[in-house]
């Protein structure tokens, strides 16, 4: 039996906004277990960042985490609420045991600061170094790590001075030096070329292997997740429609909207007339539809999906799913 | 065309001026002139900008003699301000530009009336009292830099800090603050500064007076002799009072700048990594929005000399014998224009300086934007590059 080290349960956020109160999250549960990788995939504005930003009360005003909670699993044994947690004691955490990397690797490091500064920074916080001399000396160990070449005198760079495959490495650098139990990132590979992605995705597969991290993968590209995931939640309109193994979700995909993003993705071997597309755009989540959130672009709706909001059931072992359909 | 870019003396000058700063911090921080080559190399294209710029130099030119006044005036001064040649000759009241007069003079040392005989000269006239206008203006200088230095320290961090703490923030501390700040900035500046300069002296003069280190701290800043201690209240109130109404424009300015700053990524992700609010806003943010505002100070040293000119002009603020050009230009408004040397020169004093303040932050705002920068320096360097082609040849 996998061991959780975070189970997330009716976690809301909304938004209030001059045009109205945005449901950007709603009621999303979720375990993540110890040294896996567990991916969320959905389309943009599904609300994967708010969700994994929420995890740590990342999240600035006008938002605000309604009701839910986040229970982490310490390292001692010991469990606490994450969102009950008072800003002091959850600035602890993160970056601590929970680090983040983010999507845009030009504009997450300070342009006004070296790299080495920054690394060196984030373990000065948490008191992991006892000097500003010897965070930069871990700096230098770190960015070796990263596989940035010549670390010596990189490590003196300023942001500007080097590329975006090296921002995202300092910035994943930055991510592991304090060696942190979960690492969050959110779409780490978007901003980069596809070649750089792959450098990217090999880098961080082997960082957790190597600190035993714990993975929580936010990304809107199926290939990442296959690569990647050991575990997978579909998000839609700021819910889960289905959780599973990768194997499940990719060769068993029960939720009509997961069937639809897995076609959505181009097959290389076979000849395409015409990229297959989900009919629609995202609900307006304001005013989100009733029932099931996806019943206005769902190929197999019926009567009832337009008023019953559809409960997580389990299909087969570690397999859920939203839908009326089952 | 080419003679236009080539360096010239002041150029050279700017290289030989970075290149001493280089080695000067080196002193301190060892290899730093090795390390920070591309560092130095910016300021010099900074510098050669600023060479570029007829107006910029100008306006350098005037601060800096400004400066040098403001520090060294007092001690230039040929007569003290407190001493009045018209007690002992009549006719030095109000004496013309350029006039010369004997002077028998009583005066009271250690206890015993001395009597000599001294000559004055008046290259710019004189005043009521017979005071020579050069020294006059002189002391003056002193008092403008001194109260637009404390104006623009006390009053700018504090805008700033108030500013930066409401656009972080946000929400009900952010309405807080700006409402306040809308308070101030509904009333014309100069008639707020009136209002508070009015109110404050008596209160300061009783809390100065208590203080013997502060008082005589405050006399030493203003070149001030002891017997004029009475008239600090009066002096300390327009500090107040410009500190008052000059915070409001800073918080403004500064929580526009960070409220679109800390939509960068990398303020959340200094929060993702546990940073404090403080840190992030004072190393994080603070720094990347500090040069507009720094462009905006040097525009405002100008603006702080023309106010402290108008209150004085009003008769609040320094009260005669002390010497303010603001004051001069109000005491000599009364024998103008049959002896108009006292409002012109004083009054041109004011001009240059506020003129020279302008001309120095107008010409900054183009050197600090990279993006205004860039023209000047591309020829810079293409004039840089043309010159070593000269030398190779």
């Amino acid at each position: 039996m996998p061991e959780p080290i975070l189970e997330v349960r009716d976690l809301t956020v909304h938004f209030y906004t001059y045009a109205g109160i945005v449901k950007a999250i709603e009621k999303v549960s979720f375990d993540v277990y110890k040294g896996e990788t567990f991916a969320l995939v959905g389309e943009t504005g599904c609300g994967k960042s708010v969700t994994s930003r929420a995890l740590t009360q990342l999240i600035e005003s006008p938002g605000r985490i309604v009701g839910g909670k986040v229970i982490y699993h310490r390292d001692d044994g010991s469990t606490v609420d994450l969102l009950r947690l008072k800003e002091e004691e959850i600035r602890e955490i993160r970056g601590k045991e929970i680090a983040y990397i983010f999507q845009d690797p030009h504009a997450s490091l300070d342009p006004l600061y070296t790299v080495g500064y920054q690394i060196a920074e984030a373990m000065v916080v948490h008191g992991t170094v006892k000097d500003w001399k010897e965070g930069f000396k871990r700096a230098v160990d770190i960015l070796r790590r990263v596989l940035i070449p010549d670390p010596e005198s990189r490590v003196k760079n300023y942001p500007h001075e080097l590329s975006g495959g090296m921002k995202q490495r300092v910035v994943i650098g930055i991510g592991v030096s304090n060696n942190p139990r979960i690492l969050i990132a959110d779409e780490p590979t978007t901003a980069l070329d596809v070649t750089v992605q792959a450098q990217i995705l090999d880098l961080m597969n082997k960082l957790k292997e190597e600190y035993k991290t714990t993975v929580i993968l936010i990304t809107h590209n199926m290939g990442v997740v296959a690569e990647m995931a050991d575990r997978v939640a579909v998000m839609y309109a700021g819910k889960i429609v289905e959780i599973g193994s990768v194997d499940q979700i990719f060769k068993n995909p029960l939720h009509p909207y997961t069937q639809g993003l897995l076609k959505a993705v181009p097959n290389p071997l076979a000849r395409i007339e015409k990229l297959e597309t989900i009919p629609g755009t995202v609900p307006n989540l304001i005013t989100p539809p009733s029932g099931c959130r996806f019943h206005p672009r769902c190929p197999r709706v019926m009567g009832i999906c337009k008023e019953e909001v559809p409960k997580l059931k389990e299909m087969e072992p570690g397999h859920f799913v939203a839908c009326h359909l089952y | 065309m080419q003679e236009e870019y080539k360096k010239g003396i002041l150029d050279r000058l700017a290289d030989k001026f970075v290149d001493a700063l280089g080695s000067f911090i080196s002193l301190f921080k060892k290899d730093w002139k090795r390390r920070n080559r591309s560092k130095m190399e910016e300021w010099k294209l900074m510098l050669y900008a600023l060479n570029r710029s007829p107006p910029g130099l100008i306006g350098l030119a005037l601060v800096l003699v400004f400066v040098f006044l403001g520090i060294f005036g007092p001690m230039l001064s040929p007569w003290n301000y407190r001493f009045f040649p018209s007690l002992y000759n009549p006719d030095t009241y109000l004496a013309p530009p350029g006039s010369e007069f004997t002077l028998n003079v009583t005066e009271l040392r250690n206890g015993q009336f001395v009597n000599y005989v001294t000559t004055i000269k008046f290259p710019l006239g004189a005043d009521h009292y017979g005071r020579d206008l050069v020294s006059l203006i002189l002391y003056g200088a002193r008092v403008s830099f001194v109260i637009s230095i404390v104006v623009i320290v006390l009053g700018v961090p504090l805008g700033i800090i108030l500013g930066l703490i409401a656009g972080y923030y946000g929400g009900k501390i952010d309405e807080l603050i700006m409402r306040i700040t809308d308070m101030f900035l509904a009333f014309p500046a100069l008639i707020l500064a009136i209002a508070f300069s009015a109110v404050l002296p008596s209160r300061l003069q009783e809390f100065i007076s208590s203080h013997e280190i502060l008082k005589q701290l405050t006399l030493w800043l203003f070149a001030l002799k002891p017997q004029d201690a009475g008239n600090l209240g009066k002096l300390l109130a327009v500090i107040f009072a410009m500190i008052i109404v000059w915070w409001p424009a800073y918080a403004r300015i500064t929580r526009g700048s960070t409220l679109t700053e800390k939509e960068n990524l990398y303020v959340e992700a200094a929060r993702a990594i546990g940073l404090s609010s403080w840190s992030i806003m004072f190393k994080h943010i603070l720094p990347n929005i500090i040069g507009p505002i720094l462009v905006y100070v040097t525009l405002d040293f100008g603006g702080v000399i023309l106010m402290e000119a108008g209150l004085s002009f009003l008769g609040l603020g320094a009260t005669p014998p002390i010497a303010d050009w603001g004051r001069i230009v109000y005491d000599g408004s009364q024998y103008f224009p049959e002896k108009w040397w006292l409002v012109t020169f004083s009054g041109f004093m004011i001009m240059l300086v506020a003129l020279g303040w302008n001309l120095l932050g107008d010409t900054l705002r183009d050197i600090l934007d990279p993006k205004t920068r860039r023209s000047i320096e591309f020829k810079v360097k293409k004039a840089k590059q043309m010159e070593e082609g000269e030398e190779n040849a």
